[in-house]
C-alpha cells in the first residue's frame, strides 16, 4: 500500500520544500540531459574517423631563407632524405596539412568558371598540392581508379604548366557527381581542369567544423614556397625518435633554412580541437556538481523532515507501521516530488534543446535523452533517500511517548 | 489478557545501569480501566511503553492474549500493535499535515483495510468523539482537548483489544481533562479495557483499579470497589 493520497495531500499543505526540490530536479533533468546530449555529440565528433593513421604521421614547416637554390627542387632532395630515414614510410612537401586547422578551400564546378560566369553544379572543397607520395604518407586507402604517376607531377616555380589530375574524397565525388559516374570527369578549380583519376574513401580536411569536413582534393603540383609545410609517416614506434631527428638532417643537407612547428598529426587535431575538449570536460563536471547537488539537496531534505518528523515516525511505529512502511512512505514522498520534477524538467529540456538549436547552432536535442536522464535522476533521487529513509526506519516506536 | 511476569528492564549505557522495570508482574483482564500512578522516573512510561510493544524487555516473560510478545519479530510486533492496541498520548500525536479524518486513518491504512470500511469506521469514530463535523480540519485548528479526542477516535478506529493512554489530560486544562476522562469512562463502559498512566491522582480515583510504580517494582494497589464484585478479579500481587 503506497498511501500516495495522503502523502500528497500532506505535501500540499506543507509545499516549501518540496517545491524546491522539485526545482532543482526539474533544473538538473533539463541542464543534464542537454548537456549529456552536447558530450556524447562531441565525444562522436572527437573520436570520427578521418581516414588517417594519427600517431604514425607528423609535420613541420621548413623556412627558407637561402636564395642559391631552386626550391621545388631542393623539396623533391629533402623529400628524398627524409625517406630515407630509418622507420619513416614516406615524406612529401604539402601545401596544406589535413586536420591542422589552417588550409585552403574553393569552388570547385563541373564547368570552368570564365564559362558564362560557370554554369552547373559547385561543390566547396578544400584542396592541397602533393606528389605521388602523397597519399601513402597520408595514410589513406585509394578505393577507386589510379595514384598519380611521375609524369603527371608538375614541379615548378612558376605557373606556366599545371597539372592537369586530382584526386579526390568520395564523399566530394559524390557530392558533386551523384550520380556515381565521377571517375575519370573533369573538374574545374576556376579555369583550371582537372581530371579526376582517382578516389580516395576517407580522408579529411584541414577543418574538422567545416561545413563539408569531408571534402579534400589532392593536385599534383610541388611549387615549393619559402616557408613550405612537409607531411611524414614513420613507424608509430619510431615516430617520436624520428621526430627528434630532423632538423639535424635537414639542416646538414641544406643548412640556409630553419625546421620550425613540428608537430604529431594527433597533437595538431588535439590543439583544434582543444575548445572542444575544454568544454566537454566542463560539461562533464558541471554535470557531476548539478547530480550531486541534487543527490544531497534530496539527502539534506529528508535528513530534515526525518528530524522534523521523528516523533510523528515514533507515532507511525506506535500505530502499527512496519519498518519497510516507513521507508516506503519517504520513498513515495520523494517519488512524487521527483516524478512532479521530471515532468517539468523534461518539458524544459525540450525548450532548451530547442533554444540551444535556435541560437547556438546546437544539433537539435535527441529526445531520448530526456528519457535516460530522467530514469538517472529517479534513481539517483531514490538512493539518496534511502539512506535516510532507512535511518527513520530505525526510529523507535517509544519515541512516540517521550516528552516534548 | 496481558500477563507480564518478572519483566525487567535495564538502559545500559558506558558506565551506568539503570533499572527501569525491576521483577515487574501484573495481570490486566478484559474490561478493566486501571489507571497506574508513581513518581516521575518511577518506570510508568517505560512499563506503558513495554505494554504496547513499543520497545524490548531485557528479562521476563510478557503474555499479550497467550502470545509470547519477546519472541516476535519486529514486523509481527507491529501488526500485534496495530491489531491489539489503541494508543492515546500525552502530546496528542496527531500528524499535523494531515486532517482529522486522515490522522483517523492511520492505522486503518497499516491494517490495509479497503477503503469503505475505512471511511465507516472513522465516521463512526468521530462521531463518538463528537467531532465528526470537522472531519476536514487540521489538528492545529482545533483546541487541545479535541485533538485530544480526535487521538482517542484514532486509538478506537482499529477496534483494539485495550487502549494504553499515557497522561491523556496531561496538557489539557480541567475541563478538557473531565471531558476526556469521561470519554474514556464511556469507552470503558463499552467493554474496551484501559491501561492510563497519570501523574494526577484525582484522575486516578476515578478509575476501578490503581496501581502504583515506585522504583520500577509495582508498589501498591488500590481497589475501589464502585463495580459489580464479580467484575473485580484477581489483581497482580504487588512487590
Amino acid at each position: 500500500m503506497l498511501e500516495i493520497k495522503p502523502i500528497f495531500n500532506a505535501m500540499r499543505r506543507s509545499k516549501a520544500g518540496a517545491i524546491m526540490l522539485l526545482i532543482q530536479i526539474a533544473i538538473t533533468t533539463a541542464i543534464v540531459s542537454n548537456a549529456s546530449f552536447i558530450i556524447y555529440d562531441r565525444v562522436q565528433y572527437l573520436q570520427q574517423e578521418t581516414g588517417y593513421p594519427e600517431d604514425e604521421i607528423f609535420h613541420f614547416a621548413v623556412q627558407t631563407f637561402g636564395k642559391d637554390v631552386d626550391l621545388s627542387q631542393q623539396f623533391e632532395l629533402t623529400e628524398t632524405t627524409l625517406r630515407n630515414i630509418p622507420g619513416v614510410i614516406n615524406a612529401v612537401a604539402m601545401q596544406e596539412i589535413p586536420l591542422s586547422g589552417g588550409g585552403s578551400a574553393s569552388s570547385f564546378g563541373i564547368n570552368p568558371t570564365s564559362d558564362q560566369g560557370r554554369q552547373g553544379r559547385e561543390v566547396r572543397s578544400a584542396y592541397t598540392y602533393g606528389d605521388e607520395h602523397a597519399l601513402e604518407t597520408m595514410g589513406v586507402d585509394l578505393i577507386e581508379g589510379r595514384n598519380f604517376n611521375q609524369n603527371e607531377v608538375i614541379i615548378a616555380q612558376n605557373r606556366d604548366v599545371l597539372p592537369t589530375v586530382a584526386i579526390v574524397s568520395k564523399t566530394f565525388l559524390e557530392e558533386i557527381f551523384p550520380e556515381g559516374d565521377g571517375l575519370g570527369q573533369t573538374i574545374y578549380l576556376g579555369d583550371m581542369p582537372l581530371k579526376i583519376i582517382g578516389v580516395v574513401g576517407k580522408m579529411m580536411g584541414p577543418w574538422l567544423k567545416d561545413s563539408r569536413p569531408d571534402n579534400l582534393i589532392v593536385i599534383p603540383f610541388v611549387n615549393a614556397g619559402v616557408y613550405q609545410k612537409v607531411l611524414v609517416r614513420a613507424d608509430p614506434e619510431q615516430r617520436a625518435q624520428v621526430m627528434g631527428q630532423i632538423e639535424d638532417i635537414l639542416l646538414k643537407e641544406y643548412d640556409q633554412r630553419v625546421v620550425v612547428n613540428l608537430n604529431g598529426m594527433d597533437e595538431s587535431k588535439r590543439r583544434y580541437n582543444a575548445s572542444d575538449i575544454l568544454m566537454l570536460r566542463m560539461l562533464v563536471v558541471l554535470i557531476t556538481v548539478l547530480v550531486l547537488v541534487t543527490a544531497l539537496g534530496i539527502f539534506g531534505l529528508t535528513v530534515f523532515n526525518i528530524n522534523k518528523r521523528t516523533r510523528q515516525i515514533g507515532t507511525r511505529r506506535a500505530l502499527g507501521a512496519r519498518k519497510s512502511a516507513i521507508v516506503r512512505y519517504f520513498m513515495v514522498e520523494n517519488g512524487i516530488i521527483c516524478i512532479a520534477g521530471l515532468v517539468i524538467g523534461s518539458a524544459a529540456a525540450v525548450y532548451m534543446g530547442t533554444a540551444l538549436l535556435e541560437h547556438y547552432s546546437l544539433p537539435a536535442l535527441d529526445h531520448s535523452y530526456i528519457g535516460m536522464t530522467a530514469i538517472f535522476v529517479l534513481v539517483v533521487s531514490l538512493l539518496s533517500v534511502l539512506v535516510p529513509a532507512n535511518r527513520a526506519a530505525n526510529i523507535s516506536p517509544s519515541v512516540a511517548t517521550r516528552s516534548i | 489478557m496481558l500477563k507480564m511476569n518478572n519483566i525487567n528492564k535495564v538502559y545500559q549505557t558506558e558506565k551506568v545501569q539503570t533499572h527501569a522495570l525491576r521483577d515487574f508482574n501484573l495481570e490486566v483482564n478484559e474490561g478493566e480501566f486501571i489507571a497506574v500512578t508513581g513518581p516521575s522516573g518511577s518506570g510508568k512510561t517505560t512499563f506503558l511503553n513495554i505494554a504496547g510493544m513499543l520497545e524490548p524487555y531485557t528479562g521476563g516473560q510478557y503474555l499479550l492474549d497467550d502470545v509470547d510478545v519477546g519472541t516476535l519479530s519486529d514486523n509481527k510486533r507491529a501488526d500485534l500493535r496495530n491489531q491489539k492496541i489503541g494508543f492515546i498520548f500525552q502530546g496528542f500525536n496527531l500528524i499535523p499535515d494531515l486532517n482529522l479524518y486522515e490522522n483517523v486513518e492511520v492505522p486503518l491504512r497499516y491494517r490495509g483495510i479497503k477503503s469503505a470500511e475505512r471511511r465507516r469506521r472513522i465516521e463512526d469514530c468521530l462521531e463518538k468523539v463528537g467531532l465528526a463535523s470537522r472531519a476536514k480540519h487540521l489538528p492545529q485548528q482545533l483546541s487541545g482537548g479535541q485533538q485530544q479526542r480526535v487521538a482517542i477516535a484514532r486509538a478506537l478506529a482499529g477496534e483494539p483489544r485495550f487502549l494504553l493512554a499515557d497522561e491523556p489530560t496531561g496538557n489539557l486544562d480541567s475541563l478538557m481533562a473531565r471531558q476526556v476522562m469521561e470519554l474514556l469512562e464511556q469507552i470503558n463502559r463499552e467493554g474496551a479495557t484501559i491501561i492510563m498512566v497519570t501523574h494526577d491522582s484525582e484522575l486516578a480515583r476515578r478509575a476501578p483499579r490503581n496501581i502504583q510504580v515506585v522504583d520500577g517494582q509495582l508498589a501498591d494497589f488500590t481497589l475501589y470497589q464502585n463495580r459489580s464484585a464479580d467484575s473485580v478479579v484477581e489483581l497482580a500481587s504487588g512487590a
